[in-house]
C-alpha cells in the first residue's frame, strides 16, 4: 500500500476542521446543516481508513452506522428548519434566541 | 495509487472549501454533492466497495436531494432575513482552525497506527466478497448496534411525519 495511513487521516483532519469552521462561521441553517454533515464525512473516511489499515471491519461497519444516523438526522434536522422558517420566515442561526431568556 | 490519492485529495479540500465560502446555498449544497462522491473515491481505494455504494445511494442520493429540494422549496434567496453581520463568528473560526492544525501538526510529527491488527486483511475479504463480509459482521457482531439503528430510523421517521403533520391541522 503505497499511500501511508496517516494521509487519510490527516484529510480526514483537515475536513473536519474545515466543516468545523463553517459550523462556527455561516449562519444560513443549511449551510450550518451541511458543514454538520463535511463533519460526518470526514469521520467517517477516518473511520474506514483506520479499519484498512488494521486490517478490521470494525471500522466500516461503524462508518454505516454513522450514514443510517446522519440520515435521520437530516430528516428531522430538515423539517425542524422548515417548520422555523414558517413560523418567522427567518434563516439567520444568530436571529434564532427566542429560548434565550 | 499515489496519484489518484493526491488529486482526490485537493478535489475534497477544493469542494469543502467550496461548501463553506460559496454564497448561496444551492451552490454550498452542489460542493457538497460533489465532496460526497469524492469522498466514495476515497472509500474505494481503502478496499471498502461496500461503504462507497452507501455513500453514493445515501448521502449522494438521498440526503443531497433533500438538501436540493429544500433550498428549491424555500428559495433562500429571494426573501431571506439575515441579521447585520457582527464579525464575531470568525474569531471563533479562526480560533478554532488554529487549534485543529495544531493537532494535525501532532499527527504528521506522530504517524504510526498503534492499533493491534485484526484477521481482515483484503485478501481475506475479497476471497468472501465485501458486501458478504460486512454484512456477517452487521448481524453477528454488531446485531444489537444495528437493532438499535433501525428504531433511531423508525424515531425519525415517525418525528419527520409529525413535525409535517402539524402544519397541516
Amino acid at each position: 500500500m503505497p499511500v501511508p495511513a496517516y494521509t487519510f487521516l490527516l484529510l480526514s483532519g483537515a475536513l473536519f476542521t474545515m466543516g468545523a469552521i463553517g459550523f462556527l462561521v455561516r449562519r444560513n441553517p443549511l449551510v450550518v446543516f451541511m458543514c454538520i454533515e463535511l463533519m460526518l464525512n470526514a469521520v467517517n473516511l477516518a473511520f474506514a481508513a483506520i479499519s484498512r489499515y488494521l486490517n478490521s471491519l470494525d471500522g466500516v461497519v461503524f462508518a454505516f452506522l454513522v450514514i443510517t444516523v446522519a440520515a435521520a438526522e437530516v430528516v428531522v434536522g430538515i423539517a425542524i428548519i422548515v417548520q422555523v422558517y414558517r413560523a418567522g420566515r427567518q434563516m439567520d442561526v444568530d436571529g434564532l434566541d427566542l429560548m434565550k431568556e | 495509487m499515489v496519484v489518484g490519492f493526491a488529486i482526490v485529495a485537493a478535489w475534497e479540500l477544493v469542494t469543502a472549501a467550496g461548501v463553506i465560502a460559496f454564497r448561496r446555498p444551492i451552490y454550498n449544497a452542489l460542493a457538497l454533492v460533489g465532496n460526497m462522491l469524492g469522498l466514495a473515491v476515497l472509500f474505494l481505494m481503502l478496499n471498502a466497495q461496500f461503504l462507497f455504494a452507501a455513500q453514493v445511494i445515501v448521502y449522494a442520493g438521498a440526503v443531497m436531494v433533500l438538501f436540493v429540494f429544500i433550498i428549491a422549496l424555500m428559495n433562500p434567496v429571494s426573501d431571506v432575513t439575515l441579521g447585520p453581520a457582527r464579525g464575531g463568528e470568525w474569531i471563533y473560526g479562526i480560533v478554532f482552525g488554529v487549534i485543529f492544525a495544531a493537532l494535525l501538526g501532532v499527527l504528521l510529527v506522530n504517524q504510526g497506527l498503534t492499533g493491534r491488527s485484526g484477521p481482515s486483511t483484503p485478501e481475506v475479504i475479497n476471497a468472501v466478497g465485501n458486501v458478504q463480509s460486512v454484512g456477517t459482521a452487521l448481524y453477528t457482531t454488531f446485531l444489537f448496534p444495528v437493532e438499535v439503528t433501525s428504531v433511531l430510523l423508525l424515531i425519525a421517521a415517525v418525528g419527520a411525519v409529525y413535525l409535517a403533520m402539524r402544519r397541516i391541522r
